[in-house]
């Protein structure tokens, strides 16, 4: 393998030589106020599905602003559109800076940031449209995530190709983290991204069941890890220190926290299965992988908390180092809780409620939010050229926000270990103490007003940030004329004289950033192929070992609804192995019942009950009447109400080619099934309707799409009440 | 750490330590004026860090390669257990026949408490006032499953899942059963405006 190409080429004179240069500020500007932006939308949808929990006329009855479609709208604008824009904008400031170069090319940054606007806009109009594949985190429908591709390779590209023309001949721990960013996401993206289009906007994963889970939950958990955590830890590393203007507290401590970070990370998504149909072992490596995890993520923290030291008394005063002293404690708490929430016993109880919200909370609010504030009110005076407009009002901001967080999280943390006690409460005469759901939902909505007041103190916090950061813009300086900056160029150290690049094994490798990142790469794909491989090579996770009936044309079709109404965000279909889970829902969950589900739908919360067994457990009229206005059957309910199911026609005609795509994923579907597919669909609506017609509700019910949606809840666990699954 | 053993420190002790923190203190590297000192890693960081990489192991050997029973292993004999539990229940309080149901039927405050499990539970399916719904009349003479309170304790312990009848069993306590059963028969002859139309068998009485 060739070195750095710029140091190895012939024509550089041997002689170092001073070169001018400027680096690009503006493609930083641009990111950090569209960080804003984002920031400002991200929470104002969060605010609003918060206050849909709370009181459910607030879906209004409409499609695109109800909860299901709305969840991923807030989750995918706060990581990709908030954070994802506030990294870039710290990683182009600091990374040139920190080698001493401008970016390789201002083309590709720009094509970097628009194609990252332009994603974001797509996202922001097809997910209130339903157009999702309904895996969490990775909803963008197929064209968005090509389009994802593409700008995160041009990213990428740009980024290697600065680090090929630095004039700093070794890198910088941010720079390490920034590099296990660029790669790992990329690695996580594509695989967790394979999918076959049914149409333009409608994809299905090539993955099912527990394969489609594993990978899922191996994605979802490193996107955490890769773009919530490592890129941040390196802006704290950038920008700590900077603000402070005081030395990193330990090089050793970098080393070893940053590589075991990236090495053990990857391994911890199945902690997301645990109790799932997921094979044991698999669990089991998520599970001490993940307790594994809790010193290497404090490692970060404890690295900046001490850098800090002999400047306690300036946090008083100094709102960016609150934000960060702040910011790094929570990202303490959180990768505490989360080694905990691990341990097989302690997820029986917090999985699928909402402490898992306060958990992820505490991280995004309190870890990211605060990070990326801390660093906006350090950059947009130096960037401007300016003083902040007032400092006050950002000690304002800070306390807002900070009440803001805590009032979330405690009340997230009370909500979820409420609901999960009641969930497993069992009286002395062996019965469930609340065997109705919907009494675990009504004891916990007082909490979920109280988090609705905790997220809007926080929006509004960042709203005073907003109207600082734009004041002070405004009082800015209207120079144009960039800085110019002057550095040595590097002269070549040839491959047999290493030696010249530092003492320790680890001083040579930041000299060579080629070895490094193909190093972080291999880290990472060590996890990935032990969990991974085995998982896709057990023959009996596959369809085509399977003799089970595959969906009907007309429940393939009532399952893309469910998708593309979120009912996922709210419902599991996963029945854990435990006594209290299976009296209330029915024997666990055997992992052939999702063999032909692309995607699974195991989900990740309850606000609702488990549908995995759903079927045959209430008539159809039931169904009819509960998704049009749930209070109707279940007094108290919070669940939206679903009228346009009643309106919507089923497109009969797309059920051909869905089953053709499924039966070339591997469902075992018939020439013969293929070729009557429509027929058989309309026909089994008749089926559905003629009985509910009967049962006196209007003879119009057969087109449409609620029908498809009750053949679709009617098959859940049939296959395992009929026997066919032991 | 103890402090006040620095001062029972001989001197060479003593330059060792101050040379180590010299040492911690210099700067090794400089990048965009932001200094890296070279501090040893915290003992109770690292010393922590392997604890769990022990416990990780541990875990791993006793539950996965050696005989640590399986999750599904730990719920059968949980559930194994439940179940011997509630066999044993079930014996000392056989259902109440026929005779002793009946008897509920003038007792006040057990159709009272029926009516209140009615309300909350049944409703939905059997009408405000059973008269019907999704599930059928309760009021009427015609029976699918038979008339005798017995037979109608049976359906709603057994339920008719297949029909949209939750089992009860599971979910209400046998003497709320007793009410809520007690209650529906009292409600024979009530005519409710907006009947459900007769389904099963005629019962006379
Ligand atoms: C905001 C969260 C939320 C969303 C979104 C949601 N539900 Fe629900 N669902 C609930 C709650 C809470 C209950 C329990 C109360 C009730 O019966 O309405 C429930 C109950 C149900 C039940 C009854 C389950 C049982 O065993 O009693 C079904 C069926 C159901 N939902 C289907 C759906 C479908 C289909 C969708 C998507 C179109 C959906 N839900 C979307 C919250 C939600
Ligand atoms: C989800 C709807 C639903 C609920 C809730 C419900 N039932 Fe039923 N029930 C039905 C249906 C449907 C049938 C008819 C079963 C059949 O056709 O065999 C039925 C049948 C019955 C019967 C037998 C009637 C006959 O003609 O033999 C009784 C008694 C009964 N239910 C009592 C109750 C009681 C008591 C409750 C509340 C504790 C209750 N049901 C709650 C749906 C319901």
């Amino acid at each position: 393998m060739s070195l750095e190409s710029s140091e190895s080429s012939k024509d550089q004179p041997l002689k170092p030589q001073l070169e001018n240069f400027s680096y690009d500020d503006a493609i930083v500007k641009k990111f950090l106020i569209m960080t804003l932006v984002w920031g400002a939308v991200a929470l104002l949808v969060g605010v609003v599905i918060a206050v849909q929990l709370a009181d459910w006329r607030f879906n209004f009855g409409l499609p695109w602003i109800t909860f299901g479609r709305l969840r991923p709208l807030h989750t995918n604008a706060a990581i990709f559109a908030f954070a994802g824009n506030a990294i870039f904008a710290g990683i182009y400031y600091s990374t040139q800076r920190l080698l001493k170069t401008r970016m390789a090319s201002d083309l590709l940054s720009q094509i970097h940031f628009w194609g990252w606007q332009a994603i974001i806009v797509a996202a922001a109009l097809t997910l209130p449209l339903g157009y999702t594949v309904g895996k969490e985190y990775a909803e963008l429908e197929l064209p968005i995530k090509l389009a994802i591709t593409v700008v995160w390779v041009v990213f990428a590209v740009n980024y290697f190709k600065t680090l090929l023309q630095r004039r700093e001949r070794h890198i910088y721990v941010a720079i390490w983290f920034y590099i296990a960013t660029i790669i790992t996401v990329a690695l996580l993206h594509v695989i967790n991204s394979i999918n076959l289009p049914v149409s333009f906007w409608k994809s299905y994963p090539v993955y099912a069941g527990v394969q489609d889970a594993l990978v899922q939950w191996w994605y979802g958990h490193n996107a955490v890890a890769f773009f919530l955590t490592t890129p941040f830890l390196g802006l704290m590393y950038y920008f700590l220190p900077k603000a402070a203007g005081l030395p990193v507290y330990s090089y050793r401590l970098s080393i070893v926290h940053f590589w075991s970070l990236v090495f053990i990370y990857i391994w911890a998504g199945p902690h997301h299965l645990l109790y799932s149909t997921l094979p044991e072992w698999a669990q089991t490596l998520g599970m001490i992988f993940s307790v594994m995890l809790w010193a290497p993520s404090w490692g970060g923290m404890v690295n900046g908390l001490l850098t800090l030291r002999g400047a306690w008394h300036r946090v008083r005063t100094e709102p960016i180092l609150k934000f960060f002293v702040a910011g790094l404690t929570f990202y303490g708490m959180a990768t505490f809780e989360g080694p905990l929430l691990s341990v097989k016993s302690v997820s029986a109880i917090a999985h699928y409620t909402d402490w898992i919200i306060a958990h992820v909370h505490g991280g995004t609010l309190g870890w990211n939010g605060f990070l990326i504030f801390a660093m906006i009110y350090w950059l947009v005076p130096k960037l401007w050229k300016t003083e902040l407009y007032s400092v006050k009002l950002a000690h304002v901001h800070f306390w807002t926000a900070f009440l803001g967080t805590l009032i979330y999280t405690v009340s997230m943390w009370t909500a979820g270990i409420t609901q999960g006690l009641m969930w497993r409460a069992v009286d002395p005469s062996g019965h469930l103490v609340y065997p109705d759901f919907i009494e675990t939902v009504i004891k916990i909505i007082p909490l979920y007003f109280l988090r609705a007041i905790g997220g809007f103190l926080y929006l509004g916090s960042f709203f005073l940030m907003l109207y600082n950061i734009v004041k002070t813009i405004a009082k800015a300086p209207k120079t144009k004329a960039p800085d110019v900056v002057s550095a040595y160029r590097l002269t070549p150290v040839a491959l047999s004289n290493l030696s010249q690049l530092g003492d320790r094994p680890h001083r040579i490798l930041e000299g060579l950033p080629a070895v490094f990142s193909v190093l972080t790469l291999i880290a990472v794909i060590v996890g990935t192929v032990i969990e991974l491989i085995p998982v896709f090579l057990g023959n009996q996770h596959v369809a085509a070992s399977s003799s089970l009936k595959p969906y009907t044309g007309l429940e393939l079709h009532g399952r893309d609804i469910y998708v593309r109404e979120g009912c996922y965000v709210c419902h599991s279909q996963m029945i854990r192995p435990i006594l209290s889970e299976t009296m209330r829902y029915g024997e666990y969950s055997r992992e052939q019942e999702s063999i032909y589900d692309h995607p699974f739908q195991w989900g990740s919360k309850r606000i609702g009950p488990d549908l995995a067994r759903l079927g045959g457990k209430y008539p159809d009229l039931w169904h009819y009447r509960h998704m049009l206005d749930p209070r109707e059957v279940t007094p108290g309910s919070l669940m939206p109400a679903y009228p346009w199911l009643y309106r919507d026609k089923t497109d009969f005609r797309a059920i051909p080619k869905k089953l053709k795509v499924m039966k070339s994923l591997g469902v075992p579907y018939t020439e013969m099934d293929l070729a009557q597919a429509e027929a058989d669909a309309l026909s089994h609506a008749k089926k559905i309707a003629d009985r509910l017609i009967s049962q006196g509700v209007p003879a119009t019910v057969q087109n449409q799409e609620i029908i498809a949606l009750i053949a679709y809840l009617q098959r859940l666990g049939e296959d395992f009440k009929k026997g066919l699954i032991q | 750490m103890g402090s006040n053993d620095h001062k029972n420190l001989d001197n060479e002790d003593k330059q060792k330590i101050d040379q180590k923190t010299n040492k911690e203190n210099q700067v090794l590297h400089t990048y965009d004026g932001i200094g890296e000192l070279d501090h040893s890693l915290p003992a109770w960081w690292i010393n922590g860090f392997y604890l769990n990489i022990i416990f990780a192991l541990g875990y791993f050997f006793y539950y996965i390669m050696g005989d640590g029973p399986s999750l599904l292993k730990e719920y059968q004999k949980e559930k194994n257990e439940y179940e011997y539990a509630q066999a044993l229940k079930k014996d000392s309080s056989k259902g109440a026949s026929e005779e002793e149901l009946r008897a509920f039927l003038k007792e006040p405050s057990r159709i009272q408490a029926g009516l209140q499990i009615f309300q909350t539970r049944c409703v939905v399916c059997h009408g405000a006032q059973g008269q019907g719904g999704i599930g059928p009349n309760l009021t009427d003479d015609y029976w699918i499953h038979g008339g005798k309170m017995t037979e109608i304790l049976a359906v709603v312990v057994n339920g008719v899942p297949e029909k949209g009848m939750a089992p009860w069993g599971g979910i209400l306590k046998l003497d709320e059963i007793y009410s809520v059963v007690t209650f529906i028969k009292s409600l024979r002859g009530t005519h409710p405006p907006n009947p459900k139309e007769p389904q099963g068998l005629l019962v006379k009485e």
